[in-house]
């Protein structure tokens, strides 16, 4: 037994060079993992506080944007486990708190739960994510923001072992920071003009539900009410030549002596989600189990937008007003049923029928004033209704304890129903169109699990599906896909390798619209003892995919060309942990992602598939992002720990340099525990 | 074989035994005292303090079975369930015996992992986790799924990704590894145990309020077929975790006006004449078209 426990330890130990994605906060325990005994509770603790750092040399916009690790004093991690040895503990039994990169690193985070047995649970999770996109050059992208996600869950179950249960919980959602918009004025090929936005973006969901047993079957009902709201102002900071300041005034593009002097667009949204949720399932029956949901969504949103802009185009003075409002619909029906059969004893067969409906109609008034004069003065709403019917059938069989097969097949039909205005801005009243499309998807799947010998597990799956009817070109429509995988594993020496196909064809009189992903790779990771491990992993993601396009060149219509896109993606990771005297840890990593592309030199294409440059410029993007990285964490006493890293980021694009950076990242820390 | 017939008259004997065959869990403590000195920290252990269950769901017997015949055969693996012998199928059974009562795991019985056998011992610890919830066989919930899910350890990899390495968005936060129902999205396909919101629309949506409308103009696509038409979830190696590096390309492969393709049947509108593609102002389709998930006042999507 002691072997057993010994062996699971260091199963943990492996744990920590699994994947280490960061190079803090360190994953070397302080204090004694058994915790200590006060009073009736075994305390098990450790906190890392310590000083982050980084340097930058390059592109800071695209280092936020992928990294974003800066400098200042953090509280890196800390775990706080507080557990009844008893299971009668007087307010609470279980007790765990965790916390990670609190103080100022751009991803926090904070888990709290507490319990006392058969009486309540208490779980909390808040989070904060620093986003940041750069506006990269690569994709023209001409938005940029710098906001901060913030959400946190809190769910309270009372009495979480008994027959009857109470749930109540809130969330909440907060996304908030300046960004850069754009605008285009006067008409649909005018100039576009950065703005300032004020990114405010707001969602609380409260939960009241309970769960209660009855006659071996659990009914399972919730009541929610999720708020959204939203008021991300726009405005001009200061007078604007747009993007296109000296595009002559000719043909489609007369944003020659446009300007805008003025702008100022408030859209505030006020949005309900009331939902009801009802669950029903029973399980452990002999022969059966069955569970179904019904959910009710009644989405409501209201909205108004007042857009006031001035400045002249064409060097003739122009004043637009836009006010739109309205109150938007979208009730969603979801159900399932699904029922398991168990006729013998290796035999599982389970069935689920699903049914959704989800539509989206209100009422909505457009008006649009140009230098005094109504432009267009109602645009209706417009309806989607979207309904899915499926119903999957799958067989598992396990004839040996090595040997396992499953096969299923899926049948979905979905309708679509819309209703559309047929005119652009400007025009009378629009037409009101129906269409529908209908459309179904046929699917087989089938795999198998065999375990040869005891220590190789061999699996493989594939499923090849056809829809009549895809919306899209590059919809699944004639897809096969298979995968494999073999593993060996052996106490502590673990290796695998596995492949995947991924196929999708779909024929169109334009063009056949053809994706062909592969993926093959192998990991493996070995503690040959206590002071040395390893794992690497390697991966080759291969991707390309040709597909018809239509567009217009210096006015020219260009059809019968297509987009091709090829990529070729190799990662690995590598990390090694030793442990010296039993005094220090030293670890290294490294992570390495490359894509080749297509092998070109330059981004200009062979003229294969497009005339166009800007097409053959788009086939294949190469770049390589790498990681290395090194920590060392030194034992000073039992409860205390020295621990100092450095990670190195570096990003290279090889069509242009524009956005490559190098980041030199690293901390040190002290471990401890009370 | 033998073996097997063994273990499964071990389970079976679990349904049948008398109350006479449960020996209470201190006596497991004899042979077993590391585990049981420890079991204090384990979830499992509220069956023993609460001092009222039956004995075929307290402590030990409530998952390796009657310990009688364990212990009057001085111990051994087939005269008690042990689930390094048991095999995937019963260990599910077993399991499920009580942890079929949530919800959340109504779905396990048809899940993926089910069907690879995959089953609860591969991803928690009953006796030896270092997970402070769930009994993760693994200390972070990432390094558990990357165990297995190497291609998706790659992705997150990538310089554009949601924060999973980073310690900010967890596996669990879009999917269920004990399964779930069909998606509400796409064709209702084999969801990957992608996770829905409360009612049952698109993981995304937990996050991404913002793009949930609904709107006067829906952006079609993202209600039709998900987000997964435009963005990859895991990561990529393009701005915004896009499917293309240059966002004209997202944009095109779908508006061509091709043949059937469409709500309206007559294929996804394409660009106007307006549109010089070879003009760099018009290769950044969101510098005009901003509310490209939906808008209120433009079906253009332009404010």
């Amino acid at each position: 037994m002691k072997k057993l426990l010994l062996l699971a330890m260091a199963s943990v130990a492996l744990t920590s060079i699994m994947a280490q994605p960061t190079v803090a906060p360190t994953n070397e325990q302080v204090g004694n993992p058994r915790g200590e005994n006060s009073g009736d509770y075994n305390v098990i603790q450790s906190y890392e506080l310590g000083y982050r750092f980084a340097t930058l040399s390059g592109d800071g916009g695209m280092y936020d944007s992928t990294v974003n690790y800066g400098d200042g004093i953090r509280l890196l991690s800390s775990s706080l486990t507080v557990q009844s040895r008893d299971g009668h503990g007087l307010l609470f039994d279980h007790l765990v708190i965790t916390t990670q990169g609190l103080g100022g690193d751009p991803y926090q985070s904070a888990i709290l739960r507490i319990e006392k047995n058969r009486l309540y649970r208490y779980d909390m999770m808040w989070r904060l994510s620093a986003y940041v996109d750069p506006a990269e050059t690569i994709s023209f992208g001409e938005h940029a923001m710098n906001t901060t996600r913030t959400m946190q869950d809190h769910d309270l179950t009372l009495f979480p072992q008994s027959r009857v249960k109470l749930f109540l919980g809130y969330s909440r959602n907060l996304e908030t920071g300046p960004a850069i918009t754009t605008i285009q004025l006067y008409s649909s090929a005018g100039n576009e003009y950065p703005l300032f936005q004020n990114v405010h973006e707001e969602t609380n969901e409260y939960r009241l539900g309970g769960e209660v047993k009855f006659l071996g079957v659990r009914l399972n009902i919730m009541h929610g009410w999720e708020d959204y709201q939203e008021n991300s102002p726009e405005s001009l900071t200061s007078p604007s030549t747009g993007n296109n300041p000296t595009m002559p005034s000719q043909g489609n593009n007369p944003t020659l002596g446009q300007t805008l002097n003025s702008f100022q667009s408030n859209e505030p949204m006020h949005g309900t989600s009331p939902y009801w949720r009802v669950g029903l399932f029973a399980e452990g029956h002999k022969f059966w189990a069955i569970n179904g949901r019904f959910t009710y969504v009644a989405g409501k949103d209201a909205f108004t937008l007042n857009e006031n802009s001035a400045g002249t185009s064409v060097g003739v003075p122009n004043q637009l007003q836009v006010v739109s409002f309205g109150n938007a619909q979208r009730p969603a029906l979801a159900s399932n049923l699904n029922i398991s059969l168990f006729p013998a004893t290796h035999v599982v067969i389970t069935n689920q029928t699903s049914y959704s409906n989800i539509r989206m109609l209100g009422d909505s008034y457009f008006t649009e004033i140009a230098n005094g004069t109504v432009v267009s003065p109602v645009l209706p709403f417009q309806y989607l209704g979207i309904q899915i019917f499926s119903n999957t059938t799958d067989l598992m069989f396990h004839p040996k304890k090595w040997f396992s097969v499953h096969g299923g097949f899926e049948y979905s039909d979905r309708h679509i129903n819309s209703v559309q205005g047929q005119s652009n801005l400007g025009d009378p009243a629009p037409d009101q169109a129906p269409y529908e499309q209908s459309n179904q998807l046929k699917a087989g799947a089938f795999g198998f699990r065999l375990k040869p010998v005891k220590d190789v597990t061999i699996s493989a799956d594939a499923e090849v599906g056809r829809q009549n009817k895809p919306i899209y070109p590059i919809s699944d429509g004639n897809y096969q896909a298979f995968r494999g995988r073999i593993e060996y594993k052996k106490k502590q020496f673990r290796l695998a390798a596995y492949g995947k196909t991924d196929y999708n064809i779909n024929s169109d009189i334009l063009t056949s619209y053809a994706s062909h992903e592969r993926t093959y790779g192998g990991d493996g990771s070995w503690i040959t003892n206590s002071w040395f491990s390893i794992d690497a992993s390697y991966t080759k993601l291969h991707l390309n995919t040709l597909g018809g396009i239509n567009y217009f060149s210096e006015g020219i219509d260009i059809s019968g060309e297509s987009s091709y896109y090829v990529s070729n993606i190799h990662s690995a990771t590598l990390g090694a942990r030793f442990a010296i005297l039993k005094r220090a840890d030293l670890f290294v990593g490294y992570s390495h992602v490359q894509d080749t592309g297509d092998g070109r030199a330059t981004p200009d294409g062979a003229g294969l598939y497009s005339a166009l440059p800007a097409f053959q410029a788009a086939q294949t993007f190469p770049l390589r992002y790498l990681s290395p990285s090194v920590r060392l964490s030194v034992r000073i006493t039992p409860k205390l720990r020295w621990n100092a890293g450095f990670q190195y980021y570096g990003y290279r694009e090889q069509f242009s340099s524009a956005q490559d950076y190098q980041a030199n990242t690293g901390f040190t820390s002290l471990s401890f525990s009370f | 074989m033998k073996l097997l017939r063994l273990v499964s008259a071990a389970l079976f004997l679990t349904t049948l035994s008398t109350a006479a065959d449960y020996v209470g869990s201190n006596a497991c403590k004899t042979c077993h005292a590391p585990v049981f000195n420890q079991f204090f920290r384990n979830p499992h252990y509220q069956s023993i303090a609460s001092g009222k269950e039956t004995p075929e769901n307290t402590g030990c017997e409530s998952c390796h079975g009657p310990g009688k015949a364990h212990i009057e055969a001085h111990g051994g693996k087939a005269t008690i369930v042990a689930f390094s012998e048991i095999g995937p199928e019963k260990t599910l059974a077993a399991c499920l015996r009580c942890h079929s009562q949530t919800l959340s795991r109504a779905n396990i019985r048809k899940s993926a992992h089910t069907q690879a056998d995959v089953v609860c011992t591969n991803c928690h610890s009953i006796h030896s986790s270092k997970a402070p919830r769930f009994l993760l066989a693994r200390q972070e919930q990432r390094d558990l799924c990357y165990s297995c899910h190497s291609t998706v350890k790659a992705q997150f990899s990538m310089p554009f990704k949601h924060r999973v390495n980073e310690g900010s968005v967890q596996c669990t936060d879009c999917h269920n590894p004990h399964g779930t129902f069909a998606a509400t999205w796409g064709m209702a396909g084999r969801s990957h145990m992608v996770d829905q919101k409360e009612g049952n629309e698109e993981a995304c949506l937990k996050c991404h309020a913002d793009k949930r409308g609904p709107f006067v103009y829906e952006h079609a696509s993202v209600r039709i077929d998900g987000c997964q038409t435009c963005h990859q979830p895991h990561g990529s190696t393009n701005p915004r975790m896009l499917t293309r590096p240059t966002v004209f390309t997202v944009c095109l492969e779908c508006h061509n006006g091709a043949g059937q393709f469409g709500i309206m049947n007559n294929g996804v509108i394409h660009l106007s004449a307006t549109h010089n593609m070879a003009d760099p102002r018009y290769q950044n389709c969101t510098t005009c078209h901003v509310r490209i998930h939906g808008s209120n006042a433009d079906p253009l999507f332009m404010r």
